[in-house]
């Protein structure tokens, strides 16, 4: 039940939950919450969250190289002149950059490719970044890319199908190595996962 | 007695979808408690115990404890992780058109337990030969069978003759075959070929393994596909979304692969 079957809300009160609700993993109670938190908020601090919401829906664009979200085109990283221009990061998420760059250990230029093929949920090579993928490794001198989707069915087919469409046959095309994660147990790992991590021991 | 609070169940992950932080809501479809929407508690972290096994187009043992709105999974153990066939894309995508399927016609606490065998089998044949369309074929057909909507092949639907050795018509909406004597006003009557009824025929009373031996030429192939995938969505009300990437791999011819 949202705020708006509730008799007596005030009709802004109700347009702040239904908004609140339409974000995912946020319920109706969890709307009303922060609704009733955002009335509370102190009115800079709530004037400031609306000029965000406003100033990144208005200055975020895509990015014309790796097509990530940015303020300007290039992005910071494509224009980076330190970077590998050589290597591509082929990603899922904006989000998956973050965790990239977190590493401290790629230097190379990413592509974000806004999704995974699903075909279940309608979603096909089209809705996909995938032309200016293939755009850009006809265009630039790229030696190597890295498919870094999520190990899971559908990255698995997007990163199948990447491999099988792109026409360069000078590339080296490499995928993340599959296998167990820091802090997992043996006993409860999947044997995909666990015959992956055995066919990529390493000598110690 | 207070019914017990946790059960177990052998099922196939048909989808999932994120939850909140790191929950994943996953569509299962089991053998004796047919649907069935479950929360995998923390199961999208890297260190989560049910990491990896709850993957589309697997098999899986399950332990569930009842909720108060959803069932959570407490334990899974994978029986078939089906990995060869997620080796092929032709293969991802013909799997998940099947889940599609039993997703639309599976039905929550409404065990169907021959539509759970049949999922399996057919997962088993397009694991080792992704190519086969015979096998979609077969599914479709007997989805229709165990879901308690077998389209009628020997008998005229409307004067109830026996059908001659011939072209027919055929709709969904009036229960199968319909000879050229009878013509309702019926806007999915569509032709079919004596060869398709014939192959339909067989579909009906052979087994999968048998079935798919069967090689047929493409103008058949297709009258078939297009009449029973259009058969299961008119029964699903929807049209099955996977099909259209399906058909966007059947017709391409894919670059030679370099690596």
């Amino acid at each position: 039940m949202t705020q708006e079957n509730i008799s007596g809300a005030s009709p802004s009160l109700s347009r702040l939950v239904q908004e609140l609700n339409r974000l995912p993993g946020i319920g109706p109670k969890s709307a009303q919450r922060l609704a009733y938190y955002i009335i509370r908020l102190p009115d800079d601090d709530a004037y400031a969250l609306a000029d965000a919401v406003t100033s990144v829906k208005q200055n975020i664009v895509f990015c014309e190289e790796c097509q990530n979200l940015t303020d300007a085109s290039p992005c910071q990283v494509c224009s980076n002149p330190d970077r590998d221009r050589t290597t591509i990061c082929v990603v899922e998420d904006p989000l998956d950059v973050l965790a990239m760059e977190r590493t401290r250990s790629y230097r190379g230029l990413y592509h974000v490719l806004h999704g995974v093929i699903s075909p279940i949920n309608g979603i096909g090579p089209d809705q996909l970044k995938l032309k200016e993928l293939f755009n850009r490794l006809t265009r630039d001198d790229v030696a190597e890319m890295v498919v870094a989707t999520n190990p899971t069915l559908e990255g698995e087919a997007t990163a199948m199908y990447i491999r099988r469409h792109q026409s360069r046959d000078n590339i080296k095309i490499t995928h993340l190595a599959r296998g167990l994660p820091v802090g997992g147990s043996l006993e409860y790992t999947d044997e995909t996962t666990l015959t992956r991590a055995f066919q990529g021991r390493q000598e110690i | 007695m207070a019914p017990p609070k946790t059960y177990r169940c052998e099922g196939i992950i048909l989808s999932y979808k994120p939850l909140g932080e790191a929950d994943l809501l996953v569509t299962m479809f089991t053998r004796y408690q047919g649907k069935v929407h479950a929360v995998g508690k923390g199961a999208r972290r890297s260190t989560s115990k049910l990491m990896g096994h709850l993957e589309p187009l697997t098999a899986v043992n399950l332990s569930l404890a009842h909720g108060r709105s959803m069932d959570i999974i407490s334990q899974a153990e994978v029986i078939n992780s089906f990995s060869t066939l997620k080796e092929d894309l032709t293969g991802i995508t013909k799997g998940q058109y099947l889940a599609e399927m039993v997703d639309g016609f599976g039905a929550e606490s409404s065990p169907n337990p021959s539509l759970f065998q049949l999922m399996v089998d057919t997962l088993r044949v397009i694991e080792a030969a992704p190519e086969s369309e015979m096998a979609l074929r077969y599914f479709e057909y007997h989805l229709l069978q165990v879901s308690g909507l077998m389209p009628e092949l020997y008998h005229c639907v409307e004067c109830r003759e026996e059908l001659e050795p011939d072209a027919h018509r055929f709709s969904p909406n009036v229960g199968g075959t319909l000879c050229l004597a009878c013509s309702p006003e019926d806007a999915h009557l569509r032709p079919l070929s004596l060869r398709a009824l014939k192959v339909l025929r067989l579909l009906d009373r052979s087994q999968l393994a048998e079935a798919c031996k069967l090689s047929i030429n493409g103008t058949l192939s297709n009258e078939l596909k297009s009449l029973l995938s259009t058969t299961v969505s008119y029964w699903l009300g929807k049209e099955i979304r996977s099909n259209s990437f399906l058909e966007h791999l059947r017709n391409e011819t894919p670059p030679e692969v370099y690596i």
